[in-house]
């Protein structure tokens, strides 16, 4: 469970947000919703101590996040709205590399069929400059089921998708909140899911 | 083990984009060449001025031309958001940084060191002068990539100004090239100053990672 306890942040003296109070229990999607510039991005930063605030909390299963940074990087997986795939290697070279980093055990025919699903697979030896945006969205979108991480926090994950890719993630976030995970995400876009929690920020 | 692995990862994936990137390589070494051809040229074909100037000029030669592929140190996997992920796995920046700066002195600059004997060979230099020059810029290419690392993170968010980072390498490098260039003439004193050398190397291979972190971390939070 992620509680966070009176957060606001100032970039220099200007204020972004101010005294937010949420928390996410297991099993709970939130989206939070706002226009362009209103601080979404950073309020994700935020959380993930990107950014660091000078006001308020933000706890981990009761544990102060600040101070057991790598504990609780250890159990989320972020997906930043830039493509963190390198442009120059290939879409099997990008997801070895993922594989490793997060020390996954997730097997190659498991990865096969997950590049299926999304329609990749021919493009498994090409490299990533090649793709169109959204396909290097969906591959970015991997990385969730790879790493097998219970909190998911995600900056605007639609952009770029197709309805058959936005219905399979839906379909994604509810299975992971059916298993006791959690989501967080940013976007402009209300996706169709029933138990959906919303955080606005106008 | 798993850390083992995880470091050796990361040393694939930079093989594999410098690989990728070999072009790169190729124009730095042609740079190298075409700037030696304009020396001999301006300066005329005198074999005994080449042969007392030479060594001087193929080291600053050298050392430009391997501050042209410094800024893209970090400026693509810092764009994509590559380091703040590695972060979150479970590295730290500062070991980013030390395996950066040690996967950019195997693959990029020892490369280079297959194009010193060819120029050598444009100033006549005699074999005990390539033998220093090679052993000097192997433990130079070392310090370099050290500050190139620096220069590199300094200048994470200045999309403007790009020669700044050249700058910084340069005056930083001054004692590499006194000490580089000065051990021809030392004699006895060869082993000094190489001890002198591989003790720079070392104090910046010491200062560099948690220099360069801190400044990605500055440029982070900057973003």
């Amino acid at each position: 469970m992620l509680l966070i306890n009176n957060l606001s942040f100032f970039r220099d003296t200007k204020l972004i947000f101010e005294n937010i109070n949420i928390s996410l229990v297991n099993g709970q999607i939130t989206q939070i919703r706002g226009k362009n510039g209103s601080g979404k991005t950073t309020f994700l930063k935020v959380i993930l101590n990107i950014l660091i605030s000078k006001s308020g909390e933000v706890f981990w299963e009761g544990k102060n996040i600040s101070k057991n940074i790598f504990n609780f990087y250890n159990q989320i997986t972020f997906i930043s709205d830039h493509n963190t795939s390198s442009r120059k290697l290939t879409v099997i070279d990008n997801i070895n590399f993922w594989k490793g980093l997060s020390s996954s055990k997730i097997s190659d025919e498991d990865i096969f069929l997950l590049l299926e699903t999304f329609n990749l697979k021919k493009y498994i030896n090409t490299e990533i400059m090649y793709l169109s945006a959204g396909e290097i969205k969906k591959l970015e979108l991997l990385r969730l089921i790879l790493e097998k991480r219970k909190l998911w926090i995600l900056d605007e994950p639609y952009n770029h998708l197709d309805n058959l890719s936005i219905e399979i993630l839906n379909q994604t976030f509810v299975d992971h909140t059916n298993n006791n995970g959690i989501v967080l995400f940013a976007s402009h876009y209300t996706p169709p899911i029933a138990k959906l929690d919303i955080l606005d920020f106008n | 083990m798993i850390f083992i692995k995880k470091i050796f990862l990361l040393f694939r994936r930079e093989l594999k984009l410098s690989y990728t990137n070999i072009v790169d390589l190729f124009s730095n070494i042609l740079f190298f060449f075409l700037s030696i051809f304009i020396f001999v040229f301006a300066l005329g074909t005198d074999e005994q001025l080449l042969r007392t100037i030479g060594l001087g000029i193929i080291w600053s030669l050298l050392l430009l031309s391997s501050t042209l592929s410094l800024r893209k140190f970090y400026e693509e996997d810092f764009n994509n958001g590559v380091l703040i992920i590695m972060h979150m796995r479970g590295m730290s920046y500062e070991l980013i940084v030390l395996l950066k700066i040690l996967s950019h002195f195997l693959f990029v600059q020892v490369p280079f060191l297959i194009s010193i004997p060819l120029a050598s060979i444009l100033f006549n230099l005699s074999m005990y002068e390539v033998y220093n020059l090679m052993v000097t810029f192997v433990i130079g290419s070392l310090i370099l990539s050290c500050l190139g690392s620096m220069s590199a993170s300094m200048n994470l968010l200045n999309k403007a100004n790009f020669s700044i980072g050249g700058i910084i390498v340069l005056l930083f490098s001054i004692p590499i090239i006194i000490f580089s260039v000065g051990i021809n003439e030392a004699g006895s004193d060869f082993m000094s100053l190489i001890n002198i050398l591989i003790g720079i190397a070392l104090i910046f291979l010491g200062i560099s990672p948690w220099a360069s972190a801190t400044f990605i971390r500055l440029a982070i939070k900057n973003t």
